[in-house]
């Protein structure tokens, strides 16, 4: 039954979402189904009661004149969307979530780089090693992510049985996405807690006065790696739900419905709201590289995060 | 093996659909599996003919439709000939009894 449910879903995947065409759909999938129960009584396997179907299915041209799609059917103002296979969407996580973790790494080795300093001359070159590494990181995490550029510059969807998958393993995936990101900020508070550590030991000793100061910054780097990599397979599975035009069969799945803003319906909104963390990202990093205070400068975190959520009550408004 | 000519039995799925009807409201599946039967398993009218005949006749007022759930439970949409139906089923049936003779004439019967 799920393959016909999803030939059903396929056929009818572009077609614009107006209570005719829904109707339309849910009569064919009733009498679908009705056939299917009875020829697996009468039992047939499930293979050829599948076949039957599908060939005794007919065609949607037939249906053009009654739905009012002929527009649509007629191919003069048919949108071609490439189909994003199951195997593909799977590929497309992974290695987006990879590149995340990736950009996360280059940023970790961003804020790990002032810690040689602290400790001899020499550390300079290390500084610049480190920065450098992060700066490839990254850039080797763009060239590998290029190849899905597709999925932004031509118009793409995903199919009924992806789409149920996808939303299925972000459900999955809450949990341990709120866990990574609770660490993080964990990390992130607990960075001062060495430096008052030491503080308190009257550690006077010049190589180990630094000890304190240096944790800060490696426990900022864990949890800001720990930050950016909770988000990164939710980001996929968003964007590849989204691909879906809106106005569409398709982009009113109930589960690529259940996992869209409201506010991705106006352009405006959904564009400032996609570049939103990776602008936050940039000040935050340009912030702290120029003035040095890290000790504040994370302060842009909690502060992005509640201006996140009035944004999204603003647009999700009116 | 002679297979039905869609172009030509288009015309007469309304005569056969509504056949069906007059006897008793009935829904999508059981219409197709009694046209199968009726015609002996010669004609088997695809989903999409069947519905878009249904809202078709609909909308010229020869049928009604409501919803309705069934013994085990499954809503079902029911379709239901009006009067105006059961004229249009009489004109069709006219219709094509002088079709046929017409036709006739022109069959020649090689022995």
């Amino acid at each position: 039954m799920e393959t016909i449910r999803n030939y059903l879903e396929s056929m009818f995947a572009n077609l614009p979402n107006t209570p005719d065409v829904m109707r339309a759909k849910n009569e064919l999938l009733s009498m679908m189904e009705d056939k299917f129960t009875e020829l697996i009584n009468e039992g047939k396997p499930q293979n050829e009661a599948v076949g039957i179907i599908i060939s005794e299915f007919g065609n949607l041209q037939e249906l053009a004149e009654t739905l009012g799609i002929q527009k649509e059917l007629g191919g003069a103002a048919e949108v071609e969307r490439r189909l994003i296979t199951n195997d593909e969407a799977m590929e497309y996580v992974y290695e987006a979530s990879q590149s995340r973790y990736l950009i996360g790494i280059g940023v970790m080795l961003f804020i790990f780089s002032p810690i040689p300093l602290f400790f001899h001359e020499i550390g300079i070159v290390l500084f610049f090693l480190l920065i450098s590494a992060g700066v490839g990181v990254i850039i080797w995490s763009s060239i590998r992510m290029s190849q899905w550029k597709f999925l932004d510059t031509t118009l793409c969807c995903i199919d009924y049985a992806t789409a149920d998958y996808l939303s299925d393993v972000k459900k999955n995936n809450t949990m341990s996405k709120a866990l990574m990101l609770t660490i993080g900020v964990m990390f992130c508070i607990m960075s001062v807690v060495p430096i008052l550590l030491f503080d308190a030991l009257l550690v006077k000793e010049y190589t180990f006065v630094m000890v304190g100061p240096a944790m800060l910054f490696v426990f900022v780097g864990i949890g800001v790696l720990l930050i950016i990599a909770s988000g990164a397979k939710d980001a996929a599975y968003t964007k590849l739900l989204s691909l879906n035009g809106v106005e569409t069969v398709a982009g009113n799945y109930e589960s690529v419905r259940s996992t869209r803003e409201p506010y991705a319906e106006k352009k405006a909104a959904a564009g400032v709201m996609s570049v939103y963390w990776r602008t936050v990202s940039c000040i935050y990093l340009i912030w702290s590289f120029i003035s040095f205070d890290w000790h504040i400068t994370w302060l842009i975190w909690p502060v992005a995060a509640i201006l996140h959520g009035i944004l999204k009550s603003v647009f999700n408004g009116k | 093996m002679v297979e039905i000519s869609s172009d030509v039995i288009r015309g007469y799925n309304d005569t056969m659909i509504l056949f069906i009807l007059m006897e008793e409201p009935c829904y999508g599946y059981e219409i197709s599996k009694r046209i199968r039967a009726l015609s002996n398993e010669k004609y088997i009218i695809k989903e999409t003919t069947l519905y878009s005949a249904f809202t078709r006749m609909e909308k010229n007022g020869y049928v009604e439709s409501y919803s309705q759930n069934a013994e085990n439970g499954k809503k079902r949409t029911y379709y239901k000939i009006t009067e105006s139906g059961k004229n249009y089923y009489r004109d069709k049936c006219l219709e094509w009894t002088l079709t046929k003779e017409v036709v006739e004439n022109f069959i020649r019967r090689e022995d």
